[in-house]
């Protein structure tokens, strides 16, 4: 095992009343490529901007194994948010020296890097092109390029083959498998068990805001007793899933109460004899 | 370059190079208001000379009814170019009480209609039109010459009969000498005094309204288009976040105030005299004292800004926020632009905007009142702390990191 990279230490996150993730304990090690697995409003997003330091826990600590608070040390982490976050006016190469900058990394460094893996991705002709036509996939590999720019320890990936074409699903799957060989840590949020089986190392199931399971494959097999990951995931999420996104303040009573005065009600059931 | 400095840096410069690639924006901010003044004032008279040409060209009709007039009034009429139409005055106890006549003026049948009646040596009138059509304000018009040529020869006429002169009678008291020789105020200070009532009104909305859109864009903008996530898991604080698209704003601001300002002086150059505008005089203090009423006005208008537009969930909900804000700084603008300065209470300058317009009126007059620079100084600054205040404050809400998109 590696050394211990980042420590999630008791982690809660609620917004007003809505509890988005409750007493999260995880510790991620240098190397993993760990995959982060769960419905839709399971609570994958919010765990990813925890460990950004995009969002402050409201219980818990989310650190550095020296201590250090993640949302103090961002320059170690690299993020690809689920909606790539590019600038449709700056070329591609733009965004990534943007990013870089902020990080405090000269261009030439910056550009070598973004060299090196651009060509693993194809996007090597495209750097110098406006973001602005270019299709999901040259956006998504884009968005990595800039995560990848500074170096970073830790690679947070938010659904990052969402809505890709299979060929592109299939590089940008390569190159998080090779980060993981090269010694590199990447999580990986994914509504893809398959997905997760083929990519990581380690797959963390959440479920309404809680860990299921966390382990290697053959571990979550094991725990479950059953023979195929899907089984395992069903068996440790029976209880129905909340959909409803969770990561923003519910409503205040005015605005609940203005909204509701414009929202037609429900169809009443219409007599079939009428 | 330190860090921090590196990063403000970083954010303003990449904000200026997405709004200058965008064409549309910068006519909006730039170019409109470079060329606003110039093609008001310079294409708006001419708009008020041909809308002048087509009334002088129209044929308009006026009813005379009177049961008598002068000859040289009724001569006056036959030569002017008026279509005349006579009729009987009949009984009617007060001249200008329109009666079946309204029918028909309402109906434009008519333009105008007179009434005249001889009262001893006294000649009584009304004039019953509609003021609503241009037509009848026209005939209206030019039967008031007509009536005012014939007024003012039948007064010389009767001063004459009297045995007095009627230029002496009728103008007493006469200047001496040219008027503009008596005025004891500089040229510079005359310019002054005209600016001091167009530049901080301009100043004041301009800053205001240029501010509005690339506000919006770098914060409701970022948050709807989603790419705000990605610059928060930056190592940068959301203090220099907000600094950096601060000073982005301010800059663009700040051009489109002066080319504004630059088509204003332009346009009045143009249509006046060059010694209408010469330069106002003002000494270094003065200068710096401007500078900074600026700075400090555009700290808080454009902190204000972000932080009502970051506060939006959507473009579309801070357009519709920021739109009607305009008049907080509209009203107090105009008002400003009546309060008399001389012996003004110092208490005016510590008014939110007011403040900094009343500043700048009397520093463009080359004034230094140091108890009111002292009151506008402080009460400036605390509002614009107060506002960057609000605006960090809006920067650093957790759910800023939520897209739409």
């Amino acid at each position: 095992m590696h050394e211990p990279l980042l420590v999630v230490d008791g982690v809660s996150k609620s917004f007003g009343d809505i509890v988005a993730l409750h007493d999260i304990d995880l510790t991620i090690h240098q190397g993993e490529v760990i995959g982060l697995v769960g419905s839709n409003g399971a609570g994958k997003t919010t765990l990813l901007r925890l460990l950004a330091g995009v969002y402050v826990p409201t219980n818990g600590r989310v650190r550095l194994a020296n201590g250090e608070e993640v949302h103090t040390a961002r320059n170690v982490i690299g993020v690809v948010p689920e909606n790539t976050g590019l600038y449709s006016r700056l070329t591609a190469w733009e965004n990534i020296r943007y990013h870089a900058r902020i990080h405090g990394i000269e261009d030439d460094v910056a550009w070598k890097r973004t060299l090196y893996f651009s060509k693993f991705l194809g996007m090597d002709d495209a750097l110098q092109r406006h973001t602005k036509g270019f299709s999901r996939g040259m956006r998504q590999k884009t968005a990595l390029l800039r995560a990848l720019a500074h170096a970073p320890r830790v690679l947070l990936l938010d659904e990052p083959t969402a809505g890709l074409d299979v060929t592109s699903a299939r590089t940008v799957r390569d190159l998080v498998s090779q980060l993981g060989q090269e010694g590199g840590t990447v999580i990986y949020s994914t509504h893809q068990l398959s997905e997760a089986h083929r990519v990581c190392n380690r797959i963390i199931i959440i479920h309404n805001g809680e860990v299921r399971a966390d382990g290697t494959p053959e571990e979550l097999l094991e725990l479950t007793g059953a023979e195929h990951l899907e089984d395992a995931y069903v068996s440790l999420t029976m209880d129905v899933a909340r959909e409803d996104e969770v990561n923003e303040k519910p409503l205040g009573r005015w605005s609940k109460a203005w909204r509701s005065m414009f929202t037609p009600s429900t169809p009443k059931e219409v007599n079939e004899d009428e | 370059m330190s860090s921090r400095r590196m990063r403000i840096t970083t954010i303003a410069k990449k904000e200026l190079i997405e709004f200058v690639r965008d064409w549309r924006t910068i006519v909006a901010i730039l170019v409109i208001p470079l060329l606003m003044f110039p093609v008001l004032f310079i294409l708006f008279p001419l708009l008020l000379a041909s809308e002048a040409a087509e009334l002088q060209a129209m044929e308009v009709d006026v009813v005379v009814q009177t049961d008598g007039m002068p000859d040289e009034l009724s001569l006056a009429f036959n030569t002017s170019d008026l279509n005349i139409t006579y009729e009987p005055l009949g009984t009617i106890a007060n001249l200008s009480t329109p009666g079946s006549d309204a029918e028909r003026l309402r109906n434009t049948s008519v333009d105008a209609v007179l009434r005249m009646r001889t009262n001893g040596t006294v000649v009584e009138y009304a004039l019953l039109y509609m003021s609503t059509s241009e037509q009848s304000l026209e005939a209206r018009s030019r039967t008031f010459d007509v009536l005012a040529g014939w007024e003012e020869n039948e007064t010389v006429r009767r001063i004459t009969d009297a045995g007095l002169d009627a230029d002496e009678t009728l103008d007493p008291l006469r200047w001496n000498g040219s008027i503009a020789d008596s005025d004891v105020a500089t040229k510079g200070e005359q310019a002054g005094m005209v600016l001091s009532l167009f530049i901080p009104l301009v100043l004041a909305v301009w800053t205001f309204s240029s501010a509005i859109q690339p506000s919006i864009d770098m914060t409701a903008g970022e948050r709807e288009r989603g790419t705000l996530e990605a610059l928060l898991a930056l190592p940068c604080t959301r203090m220099e976040l907000l600094m950096g698209k601060w000073v982005a704003v301010a800059t663009i601001t700040g051009a489109g105030v002066l080319l504004q300002i630059a088509g204003l002086l332009f346009a009045i150059g143009y249509l006046a005299s060059t010694e209408f505008i010469s330069v106002p005089e003002l000494d270094i203090a003065t200068l710096a004292l401007l500078c900074l009423a600026v700075l400090l006005f555009a700290i808080m208008v454009v902190a204000f800004e972000l932080a009502l537009a970051m506060r939006s969930h959507s473009v579309k909900e801070a357009g519709s926020i920021l739109g009607p804000a305009v008049l907080l700084i509209l009203f107090p603008a105009l008002f400003t632009q009546v309060i008399n300065l001389d012996g003004i209470e110092a208490y005016w300058f510590a008014i939110p905007v007011v403040n900094v317009l009343l500043a700048l009126r009397e520093l463009l007059m080359n004034r230094i009142v140091l108890g009111h620079v002292v009151v506008w100084l402080v009460s400036s600054t605390i509002y614009a702390f107060g506002a960057a205040w609000y605006a960090a404050r809006q920067f650093k809400r957790e759910d800023i990191v939520t897209s739409l998109s």
